[in-house]
């Protein structure tokens, strides 16, 4: 069988898991599915009225930048957070046949994906329809959500693969992304953060990857974008290269671990 | 090799196959004891050679057409290990594993692939997952056959989740026993299935095994290997040690058993 049947087979397993994960979550209703993209609509809507009308951040369209950030950084956490644990819950088939672990880690990603989008584009509308051609970047964004997806693959994939060496990987990740969410200029921006730690700051690979998609809603220069893009590009194929070897390193313990 | 070829009479092989465990990961298996490791003795934790054990030690196997061979052993003798590597899940150590056509390890019969969907669900997507090379048409035919097989009646509609032990076997096993392959790999798969529907599965079963390439068929009971297979393989301390007719094979068997109980 050649590896362009085996690629078809793969996806073919992957869109159909996707689907019945989305049908065993959302318990076949609207209402289910409502539930499930309400939460980062109300986090982004809680996090705006603070961060705007309490602490008085100043920044032109507030709203926008912040949307450009926490809605990728809530997709990236919550993907993380289910994600980690998902080989172990499912050893049972991984066990019993042979099946790719990533179908199971793709099919999951993706119902994440399509919860996300639903929500971005549910809150970018408005704004579309209030600024116009002020928001500049949207044709370039497919090709950021496309690096994000990918670099969250290569992210999931390794801490899934540590979790099942080591279990309290997965309790150990909220503190980090908790802590993450502060040294990340999601709700503030960079500019905010003492010119000699920026750097730093800038460094987290998490940031890299959302960035790209902030900058095509917010701020739009080509400029700018292509500079991100390819750092956000970087991230993603580091982390899916680190990914694939630490697999192909631990695959034999990965199956006796499980 | 995945090629496939009906006419292969060789439909595995395995040469000086040996597969080496970590032993490390049995040690510390949380990240706060690797950090307390690392921190108290960081010059052993860097530089201490890796332990490992030898799951499979030199073994060397052919597997033609026509073969149903039974695999015995105690546990953690290597059966389970040597099927895994068979099916392509493990990779060698050392030495080398070929097979020709498709190959299909089963090594659970109790499994749901999302317990919040219906038994019905579950088993369209456990042939979508078993059976990837079908064309949907074909799958469907093949889930319907297995359902009716299963005699489930109204549960088919029910959450797999509120299925008794029981009747996950039923519907999984059903499934599971659809369609022959060219290597079918069976670790422990007569077991689980309640008594009244264990005569109707093991018939099935039996007739799956006849209508493959070729089986190998891992049990502990000398019982099902001498009713289904014309070769036996013991497995003791990772190795091979008996490879011949089903007869002397289960005689042995026996009596290590035996001796092992004294």
């Amino acid at each position: 069988m050649n590896e362009r049947i085996f690629k078809r087979l793969y996806w073919e397993q992957v869109k159909n898991l996707t689907i019945a994960n989305m049908k065993s979550r959302y318990r076949k209703t609207f209402a289910g599915f409502l539930w499930v993209v309400m939460s980062p609509i109300l986090t982004y809507g809680v996090q705006s009225l603070v961060f705007k009308h309490f602490l008085k951040i100043d920044i032109q369209n507030y709203s926008l930048f912040l949307l450009g950030g926490l809605l990728p950084w809530i997709f990236i956490t919550q993907s993380i957070e289910m994600c980690t644990p998902l080989f172990l819950t499912n050893r049972d088939l991984l066990l019993g046949f042979k099946i790719n672990p990533l179908v199971i880690l793709l099919s999951q990603i993706l119902d994440n994906f399509f919860n996300f989008l639903f929500a971005f584009l549910l809150l970018l509308i408005p704004f579309w329809l209030i600024l116009g051609d002020n928001i500049g970047g949207l044709p370039y964004l497919f090709f950021a959500l496309i690096n994000l997806i990918l670099g969250l693959i290569g992210v999931a994939w390794l801490l899934s693969i540590l979790q099942v060496f080591y279990r309290d990987t997965r309790f150990v990740l909220p503190f980090i992304t908790n802590v993450a969410l502060f040294l990340t200029p999601i709700f503030y921006p960079p500019e905010f953060v003492p010119e000699n730690l920026r750097p730093i700051i800038e460094a987290n690979p998490l940031y890299l990857l959302i960035l790209p998609v902030r900058t095509c809603i917010y701020n739009f220069s080509s400029e700018m974008f292509l500079s991100q893009i390819l750092w956000g590009s970087l991230v993603t194929i580091a982390t899916l290269s680190l990914a694939y070897f630490y697999w192909g390193k631990k695959r034999n313990e990965f199956y006796i671990h499980l | 090799m995945n090629s496939i070829s009906i006419s292969e009479k060789h439909i595995a092989s395995v040469r000086n196959l040996k597969l080496a465990y970590n032993l490390d990961y049995f040690e510390a298996n949380n990240l706060r004891d690797f950090f307390v490791k690392g921190l108290k003795a960081p010059i052993d934790f860097l530089l201490k050679s890796k332990e490992t054990y030898l799951a499979v030690d030199d073994v060397s196997l052919t597997i033609n057409r026509g073969d149903r061979i039974g695999v015995l052993g105690h546990n953690g003798s290597g059966k389970t290990t040597l099927c895994r590597c068979l099916s392509g899940m493990l990779v060698p150590s050392d030495g080398t594993v070929e097979t020709h056509g498709e190959v299909r390890p089963i090594f659970n019969t109790t499994i749901s692939v999302l317990p919040e969907l219906t038994g019905r669900e579950n088993a369209q997507m456990l042939a979508l997952l078993l059976f990837p090379e079908m064309t949907e048409v074909e799958r469907e035919h093949l889930v319907k056959e297995g359902l009716d097989f299963a005699e489930l009646g109204n549960f088919l509609d029910v959450p797999f989740k509120s299925y008794s032990r029981g009747m996950q076997a039923r519907l999984c096993l059903s499934i599971i026993t659809a369609k022959p392959c060219d290597l079918l790999i069976l670790d422990e798969v007569f077991e689980g299935a309640d008594q009244a529907f264990q005569k109707k599965i093991s018939k099935r079963t039996l007739s799956l095994i006849e209508d493959s390439g070729a089986v190998v068929l891992v049990s502990h009971f000398p019982e099902h290997v001498e009713m289904s297979c014309n070769r036996v393989i013991i497995m003791e301390k990772s190795k091979i040690i008996f490879d011949g007719p089903v007869e002397e094979g289960v005689r042995i068997y026996r009596k290590m058993s035996s001796l092992s109980q004294i």
